[in-house]
């Protein structure tokens, strides 16, 4: 994949134009005035500093679950799994929060949030090796391993590691593991920094390295497919990369789920629901599967998602639109036919040697 | 041995009962498969009739008028599945999953917008489809064991059979295998393979919209959020198992009814966790995949023979 060229966000624009058109389609025909809504929807991601600092916060899970999905996209794997590594992640997370008594701040949160990125690959093995050694569809098994993570998850929070009896849930984590929050009207915390970390972090890997470049070689421009065949007669061992990647992405769906109880939960409880998992693989199908691209659409995502949150407290309009939005969105980009008529079109073509002329 | 009491008419009901929209699902996917699409929107298709059906029941008062409105549903989205997957030139997977969460948000938003509830949607005016009872049965031992069931589950074993004639001795079904096997040669004789693609994609919406009501207006009269739980994607698993005939893709279904029913059985005798009872279909799943992956593994693979 290139990087982002004047075409590719032509083409963003569009799609979020049409899907525009579409939300006003539909909060037209269920009775709500578009434009209050669309006012609504700004407000409440990005006007005054509760807002903004809450979207930061919204966005924290979002980043690490797209960057889990470009780098189990770029190594050839459809993980849909990663929304069952938070889970199992932030349970294990929460455990360790409240377990060890004797540690320092840094140590606890360090030592909770490893745990948590070593659960959450752990989570991943099994349909990495049936994929790789047995060819079995490693989107069918993430994908039916997600429902037993939440299954799982709600049975240890019942049984084994309930502490409450009248409310399923663990004990609150202890005070050396908890993330900073930094404002006292949000639960922004250290995890938004430590995402962003991993988004960049992730681009030089991906980018600058060698290890990077041998993940990369098995699914580049043959995502979803079998590794290339190309990078193994390069002597490149395209297995272990794609054993390796769906690891790294598992772990840092682990690390999403950790983040979450740290930071914003601070124990585990039985009606938690995450679903960030599922939309970050549309998130990051947005930012063209690179990890920059991801941390940008999440951002915008998550805006979307507070607006949509004040829009649902403020009005009747349900906060399910902005995900239909997004889906719309995908299905649109997703079609390369329509995009590469796009593409075809004179005056886009003039736009982008001038736009390309220009960065060189 | 307090543990075999469980094995009795009940549990055989349940498990067919269990079993059905697999079996529906399954069918629907095999064909997809062996025509080489990978329909993951299967979930979607599903939930979206589940929704539509107890819609255009509870608006109607009509069973029948649920059911209608529940399959075109199915049918609907299993075109916009073609629709950006053929002629759009989507990735069937990411169609596929950008369906399923689609299909997901947009009936938890109807039902916020249409009904005022969240989770669930429960009405005694929605009107479930009833089962059928045989009166020549009436009397008989036959009448516990095939008499009483939804018109869907009789309609399960029916395809089976059917399916399994289509397959095997007809030429269409001749026509849909080499669609999936080689493609290239399937068009040298004559096959217009986007249009058998086209044919399994609406059939398996057809499927899909029957599961989808089975779950919403046969086994219960009502909806909640995500109430197709997966069956879509196990659908896959047992079309996968099943190697993707209509007889194997029945008796995968079957399996999996049959652990599915063993479970709900279990937690009356033994007080189980009622998670864990949950799990088993999923962790079945999983156990039915690793048996898949050795079965893969021991396969002897024909080695091809390159001609220069």
């Amino acid at each position: 994949m290139d990087k982002f060229s004047f075409k590719d966000v032509l083409i963003l624009i569009t799609g979020v134009i049409i899907t525009l058109g579409v939300a006003w389609i539909i909060l037209t025909v269920t009775g709500f005035i578009p434009g209050e809504i669309a006012k609504l929807f700004y407000e409440g991601a990005v006007v005054g500093q509760r807002n903004i600092v809450n979207t930061l916060n919204i966005a924290t899970p979002y980043i690490l679950t797209s960057i889990a999905t470009v780098i189990s996209f770029r190594v050839g794997m459809f993980n849909i799994g990663i929304n069952g590594s938070m889970y199992i992640g932030g349970l294990y997370a929460a455990w360790a929060g409240y377990k060890f008594t004797s540690l320092g701040h840094i140590s606890h949160v360090s030592l909770a949030l490893a745990i948590s990125i070593f659960c959450g690959s752990l989570w991943m093995l099994l349909p990495a090796l049936l994929k790789v050694y047995a060819g079995v569809s490693e989107i069918i098994s993430t994908i039916i391993l997600n429902f037993v993570a939440v299954l799982f998850v709600s049975y240890m929070a019942n049984g084994p590691f309930r502490a409450d009896p009248i409310a399923p849930a663990t004990p609150r984590i202890l005070e050396t593991a908890e993330l900073k929050q930094y404002f006292p009207n949000s639960q922004f915390n250290t995890g938004f920094f430590i995402a962003v970390l991993v988004a960049f972090l992730t681009y030089f890997i991906l980018k600058k390295t060698t290890f990077g470049y041998e993940l990369r070689s098995g699914g580049d421009g043959l995502v979803g497919s079998y590794p290339s065949r190309y990078s193994s007669y390069l002597g490149i061992p395209t297995d272990r990369s794609a054993i390796t990647g769906m690891l790294i992405s598992g772990g840092l769906g682990g690390l999403a789920g950790g983040i979450e109880i740290l930071g914003n939960a601070r124990y585990f409880y039985q009606e938690l629901a995450f679903n960030q998992g599922f939309d970050g693989i549309l998130i990051a199908i947005v930012g063209k599967l690179e990890p920059l691209g991801g941390l940008i659409a999440s951002l915008f995502w998550s805006a979307l998602k507070n607006g949509g949150l004040f829009v649902d407290y403020k009005t009747d309009v349900s906060r399910e639109i902005v995900v239909i939005l997004l889906s719309i969105l995908i299905f649109f980009v997703s079609a390369q036919k329509l995009v590469s008529a796009l593409e075809k079109l004179s005056f886009v073509r003039k736009l982008d040697s001038i736009f390309s002329r220009r960065i060189k | 041995m307090e543990w075999l009491e469980i094995f009795d008419i009940s549990l055989f009901r349940s498990l067919i009962r269990s079993a059905t929209p697999i079996a529906l699902i399954g069918f629907g996917a095999a064909m997809c498969s062996a025509a080489g699409v990978l329909n993951i929107g299967l979930e979607g298709k599903m939930l979206n009739a589940a929704f539509v059906g107890v819609a255009a029941s509870y608006y109607s008062g009509s069973a029948m008028t649920g059911f209608i409105w529940g399959v075109s549903a199915g049918v609907l989205t299993a075109i916009l599945f073609g629709v950006l997957s053929f002629n759009l030139g989507a990735d069937e997977v990411l169609a596929g999953l950008a369906i399923n969460i689609f299909a997901l948000a947009l009936t938890r938003y109807l039902l916020e917008t249409l009904f005022k509830r969240r989770g669930f949607f429960s009405d005694p005016s929605i009107q479930g489809i009833d089962p059928i009872e045989f009166e020549f049965l009436n009397g008989t031992p036959f009448e516990k064991i095939l008499s009483g069931f939804t018109p869907s589950v009789y309609l399960v074993f029916l395809l089976a059979f059917l399916l399994y004639l289509v397959y095997y001795k007809t030429r269409l079904g001749t026509a849909i295998r080499a669609t999936g096997e080689n493609p290239e040669a399937a068009k040298d004789a004559g096959i217009n393979t986007l249009r058998m693609k086209w044919l399994v994609v609406i059939f398996s919406g057809v499927l899909a919209g029957i599961g989808g009501t089975f779950l919403s207006l046969e086994t219960l009269t009502l909806f909640t959020e995500g109430m197709s739980a997966g069956k879509g994607y196990i659908g896959l698993v047992a079309s996968s198992f099943g190697n993707n005939t209509p007889l194997g893709v029945f008796g995968a279904s079957l399996f999996f009814g049959l652990g599915d029913a063993i479970g709900i059985r279990l937690q009356g005798v033994y007080e189980l966790d009622s998670r864990l009872i949950l799990m088993i279909p999923y962790a079945l799943t999983v156990v039915v995949l690793i048996l898949i992956g050795i079965r893969q593994r021991l396969r002897v693979r024909p080695v091809p023979i390159i001609e220069e």
